[in-house]
Parts: C-alpha cells; structure tokens; sequence
C-alpha cells in the first residue's frame, strides 16, 4: 500500500462496541483483520442505502495520484430518523477512517471510525444536526 | 491457524457475543435510551378505551417498535417474572454500557463499523420497556420448552444439507437469507426484535391490517374476513396470515410458512397466533403464542410490547449483493488462492 494508507498495529485509541453482534453480516469474512488501516481523504459520495451505507473516499498519494476508496458504514435509517440527511456530510467533507481493508485486495475497507478534521467522531458528540441520540416523534 | 479458522473463530465469537449480549440485554431495558412508555405487565385493555378507524375498528396504525433490552428467555440465575422498577433501570444501564464496552483492535471482533456513530445501539432509539425478565411469559419458568426429537433430526438433516452444499462463502446461494436481503430474522410472525431499526408500521382499511417491517421491507396483508387459509402446498416466507377481532384485540393466526425462515429451528408447519390489544396511545400489547408439535411437545408464549416510535419508515431497499456479498465472496476466493500458492510452496 502506498502513500496515505497507514498501517496502524494497535490503536488503543479506539472507541470499539460489542454492538457487532447485531451485525448484518459477518464483517470479518467481508474484510480482513490483518490488514488494518488510516485513510485521510475528502468525500466524494455517501452512498444511503441499506444494509450498509458507502462512503466514497478520493485518497490522495504521495505522487499526487488520486485513488477512490469505497468505506463501508452503517444502516442510514436511524440517523435520518434523528435528522441526518445527506447534507449533513457535505461532498468535500475531510474524513480520517480507520479501519480493516477488504480481504481481495480491492481499494474497500469498513470504517471501524470515522473521524472529522476536528477529532470528533461522524455522528457522535452533537455532531450531526438532531444528532443527539433521539428519536423525533 | 489460518485464516478459514480465523474467520471461523470470528464467527463463534460473534455468536458468543449475540448470546452474551441477549443474556446481558436480559436485565432491562435501556436508561439512556429514549423515555419510551414504561409498560407493566398489567392486564390488556382494561382502563383504555382505544380510538377507532373510520370503519370502527379499534385503532392500531401508526410507527411501533418492539427494540427491547428484556432477552426472549430468562437468564440462569433469575428466577422472578418482573424486576422492580430499580432493579429493571439498573438492569438497563448495565446492558446499554455493556453495548458500549470496546472490543480490542486487531482481533476478529473489532472488524465491523462502530454501530454507535450510526445510531444502532439501542440507547439512542426508542425502546419498549418492561419489567419482565423474559419475554416469554409461559412456560412460566421463562424458557422456551426443550426441542424434541423430532425437532433435533430436523436441526441435524438442516445442518448435513448446508454441509453438503459446501462452505458458506462457496456460493451466494449457500450464505444466510438475512445477508441475501431474502428476508431478515424478526420479520415474522412472530415479530421479534431486530437489534436495530426494529420499527413497524401498521396500516388498517376496510376489512384488512397491513404490517410493514423495516428490516429488509416485509410486508404482511392480513384479511379479517374469515376466509379461509389456502391449501397446504401454498407457502410464503411470512406464512400466510388472517386476523379477525375479539373486543379491542386484533387476533392474527399465521400458517403456511415454507420453512427456509425457520423460527428457531420449527417446522414449515408452525402456527403462531397474534395478539394486539392497544392498552395506551403509545402502547400495544403483543402477545404471541407458538404451536409446533413437530419441534415442542407442548405451546410457548411470549409478551413482546410495542412503543410508538418516530416515523415515517426509511425505505430499506436492502442491496447487499452489490457490495457485501461481491466482497465476501471475493475475499473467500483470495484466501483460496493465498492457500493454494502456500501449499504449493511447501510442496516445492
């Protein structure tokens, strides 16, 4: 792997759920533990689809060379439901995901974290409009 | 070990957290969850007057959810039907950080996407409280009566026919309908909590009751006009359902399921039975008992309440074979090659 993709060995860092029990499917035959990785790029598309949304991610190299990733994330459905839409993440939006790379190689990857310019997390801490953990009625 | 049994350690651990987190979810429902109605087990419809339809049937439309911390069987070591209030938000609190905990970088259950940063975890939806420690109410020692024997040689000839058609990831055909986007678990009937996004909506008209299911986008059409069920050779996913009503409760009888559902591991012939009965504007009583003399020796009840929650519902559109399924497929044949390029290396 080249240029901006950071092989990260342990990140204690990590806010980590057990919340993957209730997973869709199972995230560890889709990517691979021993490819952990940091991706800083600008978001070029956020696909809001079920099961699993995707994040399209334009990641730029060392040489210039721009390369899309596509980032996995969750089911759009509750963050509408607490006023998320898809301007809430504007195109161009800097991201930093970490994550585990897809098993074939390809430039996929689950965003194990997404985190913003300013270190907080997408969609934690008050960081999305009616972001606040509640249901509208 | 490589990487196969990685994958399947991956998948045991999985599992083990799904049991531990059901078994934690056992003690309560959620705190910081959403101030959902706080429904004790009282008695069904007494002191509540539901509104009608315009056709005079008591009214149950709207966005329900039955997401709950209470788990389907009471937990080894609790022997009383309902937690006092207390000990039920204590209960909540331990279960909502437990879903919180961190899983450990660079280990096989840490690879998924942080489910709290999409607002799954239960603490930041609605949820349908109780006090029960079980959501099933008879047996009343909580549990699920044992399978039988006729129920165990089904699991056994279910699980030789999976091995016979290969590996999981051999084939699109051979992976989970829930991943295939067929169908998801909870869809029922019964509805059972999803996990996440475990909302419904209900829909009534002249002579029908529509229930929609978030989760993958089922829908079920119940006619109340006392036709009669189709002949057996006639199956669907969802079974085929008709509902009548008794008082204020919406009596739902569902058979003709075709079996590739499987409800813990019963047979295409189960019949469930559906009680709703409206017991609050925010509330709904659901009942459902489960009769399937192929799989238990004798019936099984639970109490599944539904709260009212937000809506509208989110189309699901469920598209995994675009992505997950390509990438997990891919991923098997990569490891396959990986193998085989080692193999022959050791060979040489």
């Amino acid at each position: 792997m080249r240029a901006k993709l950071v092989v990260v060995v342990a990140c204690a860092g990590l806010l980590l759920m057990v919340g993957q029990a209730r997973a869709h499917h199972a995230f560890a035959a889709e990517f691979d533990v021993n490819k952990p990785l940091t991706l800083k790029g600008s978001l070029i598309k956020w696909e809001m689809v079920n099961p699993h949304s995707w994040f399209h991610v334009a990641v730029k190299e060392p040489d210039g060379k721009v390369t899309e990733w596509l980032i996995e994330g969750g089911s759009p459905n509750q963050l509408i439901r607490m006023g998320v839409t898809k301007n809430t993440v504007p195109i161009g939006t800097e991201l930093t995901i970490e994550g585990y790379r897809a098993k074939d190689g390809g430039l996929k990857a689950v965003g194990r974290n997404f985190v913003l310019p300013d270190g907080s997390r997408l969609f934690l801490g008050g960081s999305a409009p009616g972001g606040t953990g509640g249901d509208k009625k | 070990m490589n990487r196969r049994s990685l994958v399947s350690v991956g998948i045991l651990v999985l599992v083990a957290a799904v049991v531990l987190s059901a078994t934690i979810a056992a003690q309560a429902p959620a705190s910081a969850a959403k101030a959902a109605p706080a429904a004790k087990a009282a008695p069904a419809g007494k002191a509540y007057t539901p509104p009608k339809t315009p056709d005079g049937q008591p009214d149950l439309q709207g966005f329900w959810t039955n997401s709950t911390y209470v788990p389907l069987e009471r937990p080894q070591g609790v022997t009383k039907e309902f937690y006092t209030p207390d000990e039920a938000e204590e209960a909540i609190k331990k279960a909502a950080a437990r879903e919180a905990e961190q899983t450990e970088p660079g280990t096989t259950a840490d690879v998924h996407y942080d489910f709290s940063q999409f607002g799954l975890d239960r603490s930041q939806s609605t949820i349908a409280k109780s006090l029960r420690t079980s959501l099933v109410v008879d047996p009343p020692d909580g549990k699920i009566p044992p399978v039988n024997a006729q129920g165990q040689k089904r699991a056994a000839d279910r699980a030789a026919a999976r091995k016979a058609a290969g590996g999981q990831y051999d084939s699109v055909q051979n992976m989970p309908i829930g991943s295939r986007c067929i169908i998801m678990g909870g869809a029922g009937p019964p509805m059972m909590n999803a996990g996440y996004n475990a909302n419904y909506q209900i829909v009534q008209s002249p002579g029908y009751v529509m229930i929609l299911t978030e989760m993958i986008h089922d829908v079920r059409v119940i006619p109340l006009d006392n036709r009669t069920q189709p002949p057996q050779g006639v199956r669907q996913w969802t079974g085929v359902s008709r509902g009548r009503w008794e008082g204020n409760t919406l009596v739902v009888e569902t058979t003709n399921f075709n079996g590739k559902n499987a409800f813990r591991g019963a047979s295409e012939n189960m019949k469930v039975t559906e009680r709703f009965t409206r017991v609050a504007d925010d509330m709904i009583d659901y009942k459902f008992t489960v009769e399937d003399p192929a799989t238990w020796d004798r019936t099984w009840t639970a109490e599944a309440p539904l709260a009212k929650t937000g809506g509208p519902i989110f189309e699901f559109a469920c598209h995994e074979t675009n992505y997950g399924i390509a990438n997990i497929l891919a991923g098997a044949r990569a490891e396959e090659k990986q193998k085989a390029e080692q193999a022959k290396k050791g060979s040489n």
